[in-house]
């Protein structure tokens, strides 16, 4: 039991390493070297150890706790909340110009893409566990349906608010305001709305369990 | 019956059958009617109606 606990606080400090790392991809550089691609690697070292640690576990004790449409949900809501906030955090760099002028942009891009496939190695990883057995019934059917409604809601909202802020901004105030930039903030606006949805739903089976 | 058994011979994840059994979940009348025959009884006798 202590080993386990001093293996999960290991990797929670190596994942929050690794996120302190990624937020400085991009304009900063420790003694000429982005540290971003290090930041990613350690992530996804980390998610790659966590994910052995739990196919280790028997599968009825996973089963006992939590259903697969949760895992799938927490998993969610972890790669899009790393997302959402190393995107908030990089975002000036998009305002220098388009990725294919722009080394730090393409850092960041880079680094999002990086994310997007461990979350889908993951996710086809965690579904091979759950193999024969039922993965999605109507309960999950359900929460889906209500937790993309607030998905939906938190991407109209993110870009109506982007809409406002650019519309009544004075002119001199929107230098920063690039088309590529304008693009990447509807990116963002999409990243919000999965968050939120991912969010939505993880409270909801977290509701049933209580 | 284990719940795991009941949601294998129901279709469903164990994680309903034990949302169901805590009132937190409401099964659509398919699932209800699965239930019950898993159990060999009637709807009526497994799902109550509690009218406010």
């Amino acid at each position: 039991m202590m080993t386990r606990r001093w293996e999960f606080a290991g990797l929670l400090i190596a994942a929050g390493l690794a996120l302190w790392l990624l937020l400085l991809a991009g304009p900063d550089k420790v003694l000429g070297f982005d540290p971003g691609k290090a930041g990613m690697v350690l992530l996804v070292t980390v998610t790659w150890i966590s994910l052995y640690r739990i196919s280790r576990i028997p599968r009825s004790d996973l089963d006992a706790v939590v259903s697969p449409g949760e895992w799938k949900a927490w998993l969610g809501l972890g790669v899009s909340l790393v997302g959402v906030v190393y995107f908030v955090a990089n975002v000036r760099v998009f305002g220098a110009g388009p990725a294919w002028t722009n080394p730090e942009a393409s850092a960041v891009a880079r680094n999002l893409v990086l994310l997007l496939i461990a979350w889908t190695v993951l996710s086809n990883v965690m579904g091979s566990r759950w193999k024969g057995v039922v993965q999605r019934d109507e309960r999950d059917r359900e929460i889906e349906v209500k937790a993309s409604g607030w998905g939906r809601g938190a991407l109209i909202s993110g870009v109506i608010g982007f809409a406002l802020m650019l519309g009544f901004s004075p002119a001199d105030r929107l230098q920063w305001a690039t088309h590529f930039m304008i693009a990447n903030l509807l990116v963002l606006a999409l990243m919000w709305g999965w968050l939120c949805e991912y969010a939505a739903t993880v409270a909801m089976y977290w509701h049933d369990r209580r | 019956m284990t719940q795991q058994a009941l949601a294998q011979s129901c279709g469903v994840t164990r994680q309903t059958i034990i949302a169901l059994e805590a009132g937190r979940y409401s099964p659509s009348l398919e699932l209800a009617f699965r239930i019950a025959r898993a159990f060999g009884v009637g709807v009526e006798e497994v799902f109550r109606w509690k009218s406010e």
